[in-house]
């Protein structure tokens, strides 16, 4: 499952950063605290597919389709 | 002088902190092209720079590339002595990843770093404290904890810092691998959960108010009314302000050129100086002021709600969210709005949005629309009973400006997206706290806004005033029709008679290149009405009787939709994309674009 299926409210762990992702981009989430283990809590999701907002560590991101995809989770999501 | 430098991630108030340190005189410099910004003050006896704030020494676009080389440049230079570290005291975790890789910098380079724990205060409000001295003898490195904002902590720091300038602390010796990025974060995690205060109480207040900013309906009205007010303010309150500069430069010139007396030389003041001048100084205000609210919009953390809020929609042609602005601004002015481009993250799509915000219908189109719009549509015409036909015919201009704006980028997002130099950022943006922006910073970024366009259009504004001043003026003695100028638009007359106009609009048009409000009044000139641009509705009743027609009225109104006649617009072009081709081929290419559709819409609907 990817960030980007995960439902408003909704819990869960990263697994990992999918190989897809360019060095520099993966590098960057990796600085912002998409790590694997780290705990990301979904807080809404955009109309039409737009970007969807989370909460990482002390962090809240904007992340766009393309990124979230490429976002990998543990299996189970919790809401 | 030695030299202190100040980094720190994006949203850690560091621009107040040198703000504080550094007060009212400060140096700006620019680098061609992209937006970053050196900001360079004096505290004591120190040299004190402001870098640009960073995520991560890893750049992802060429903006952050620049920043961190200027940076390692800085780091390693001798002057410098001191590396001062700011940190969001309420995000320890975020701010210390860039902090150590800021620390592993230094020491390569030999240098001592001090951390700073800004807006401490707001760890306090929460009834949190952080460990200033164990946190200290973790990282190796003296932590002062402060907030900008209340001055808390601020005095106890400066006093240290004209010491610590001088004489820098020893550099301790850590037993970490500092060139593991993997073990630098999982650093940060492991400080930031001793030392700092627990994240959900900090996102839950900022959560809240984005629970309303960001709700698909509330969130939506509060986004028009704050673009509403934006708009506003450039439209309408910078007016009184852009006023009072042209009644000065009228008041000076009319001084100045009292002493010269009439002539040659007063024609030249008159004309090519005071009025090449007051052409480009009357957009100083709405510079400053667009660059205010969107300076307020920036640091109170909403301009990232509303890049989130436009990005799926603007996406679609190539833009980014944080296009939004820019191009409601273009609506108002081009040139503050090419400025305010400066906000987009990705620098390929800062140069698409900068590249199509002159198709947006300025303010100094208006006269242009309204004089042919009284031309071609009576007054009390209607459109389908209730609306009235010139404000539609008026809304019909402004729709297709967007249209085009966003074809034109459609067109440029295919064709850069092999550059390499133009890398895209992907869209990942963080929201940061809501917070009532500090007066200093903004009134800097005000002020430097101004300067910053007078310096940059001031020379070519001049250059171009005065090659149509010359044309215009000579031979001495003769009207406009027997001048250079009018003699060019007879020999040019074939270029415009697919359009169905004659030498005398030939004429408007060319002098409209310095600037499209000119138009009227070279047509008013021609058309023997003085004082056209008061008295609209005097020159319409002239040309309408001279006869216009529909098809060449629709083709001259769909030419100034499209093209770029300014050249101050072109200066600042060139000045934000650093390339004088982009903006002199822009002007080139629109010019060509607006005949090709003018000349279209003219013989379809037949000159």
């Amino acid at each position: 499952m990817t960030l980007w299926e995960m439902k408003a409210k909704q819990q869960a762990l990263i697994h990992s950063l999918s190989a897809k992702l360019s060095p520099a981009v993966a590098g960057r989430l990796h600085e912002m605290g998409f790590n694997a283990g780290q705990a990301i809590l979904c807080l809404r999701r955009s109309p039409l597919r737009g970007p969807l907002v989370v909460q990482v560590g002390d962090c809240v991101y904007s992340l766009e389709q393309e990124v979230a995809q490429a976002v990998l989770l543990e299996q189970s999501a919790a809401s | 002088m030695k030299r202190i430098i100040l980094v720190g991630k994006p949203n850690s108030g560091k621009s107040l902190l040198f703000n504080q340190l550094t007060g009212l005189r400060q140096k700006v410099a620019n680098f061609p092209g992209v937006t970053v910004e050196l900001k360079s003050g004096q505290f004591e006896d120190l040299e004190v720079i402001d870098f640009p704030g960073t995520y991560s020494l890893h750049s992802l676009s060429r903006d952050e590339e620049i920043a961190i080389d200027k940076l390692g440049e800085a780091v390693h230079d001798q002057q410098t002595s001191l590396v001062v570290c700011v940190l969001d005291a309420t995000r320890l975790e975020r701010s210390l990843v860039f902090a150590l890789q800021a620390q592993a910098l230094a020491r390569k380079n030999n240098k001592s770093v001090v951390f700073v724990l800004n807006m401490i205060d707001e760890v306090h409000r929460y009834g949190e404290s952080i460990d200033t001295e164990k946190l200290a003898a973790e990282l190796g490195g003296p932590v002062y904890a402060l907030s900008a904002k209340t001055l808390e902590g601020v005095a106890a720091f400066k006093q240290a810092l004209s010491e610590l300038g001088q004489q820098p602390p020893a550099i301790q010796q850590l037993d970490i691998d500092a060139d593991d990025d993997q073990q630098l974060v999982q650093r940060a995690q492991s400080l930031s959960k001793r030392f700092g205060m627990k994240a959900d109480l900090v996102l839950k207040s900022q959560n809240r108010i984005d629970k309303f900013m960001l709700n698909n309906v509330l969130g939506g009205v509060a986004f028009l009314a704050i673009m509403f007010f934006l708009f506003q303010s450039i439209f309408t309150w910078a007016t009184p302000l852009m006023d009072g500069v042209e009644f000065l430069l009228a008041e000076l010139a009319h001084v100045i050129t009292s002493f010269t007396g009439e002539g040659i030389i007063t024609d030249f003041l008159n004309d090519a100086i005071f009025g090449g001048i007051g052409s480009f100084l009357v957009f100083v205000p709405q510079i400053m002021v667009l660059t205010l609210i969107i300076g307020i919009l920036e640091d109170s953390g909403y301009l990232a709600r509303a890049a989130l809020i436009c990005h799926k929609p603007l996406s679609f042609f190539g833009l980014s969210g944080r296009s939004f602005i820019p191009y409601l601004s273009g609506h108002a002015c081009a040139i503050p709005a090419i400025m305010a481009a400066r906000t987009i993250e990705s620098p390929r799509k800062r140069l698409i949005t900068m590249m199509t915000i002159p198709l947006m219908s300025c303010s100094a189109r208006l006269p242009v629309y309204a004089l042919l719009v009284a031309v071609l549509i009576p007054e009390n015409a209607t459109f389908l009973g209730i609306f009235n036909l010139q404000g539609a015919a008026f809304f019909g201009l402004y729709l297709f400006g967007i249209c085009m704006a966003l074809i034109v980028s459609l067109v440029l997002n295919v064709f850069t997206k092999k550059d390499e130099n133009l890398t895209d950022m992907p869209f990942i943006l963080e929201l940061p706290s809501y917070r009532l922006p500090h007066w200093k910073p903004l009134i800097h970024r005000v002020w430097n806004s101004g300067m910053q366009f007078i310096k940059r259009a001031a020379p070519i504004i001049f250059m171009v005033s005065l090659g149509i001043w010359v044309l215009g003026y000579f031979p001495v003695g003769a009207d406009l029709e027997h001048s250079l100028l009018g003699k060019i638009g007879h020999i040019i007359e074939p270029i415009f008679a697919p359009l169905g106009l004659d030498w005398r609009y030939g004429v408007a048009i060319l002098m409209s290149f310095l600037a499209r409000e000119v138009f009227v009044g070279a047509l008013g000139t021609l058309f023997g009405i003085a004082g056209a641009d008061e008295n609209i509705s005097g020159l319409a009743a002239n040309i309408q009787a001279d006869g216009l027609s529909l098809g060449s009225g629709i083709g001259l109104l769909l030419f100034y939709v499209v093209a770029l006649q300014c050249v101050a617009t072109v200066a600042v072009l060139k000045g934000e994309t650093g390339k004088s081709s982009i903006a002199w081929g822009l002007y080139a290419a629109y010019g060509i674009l607006a005949y090709i559709i003018g000349v279209t819409a003219a013989q379809l609907i037949g000159v």
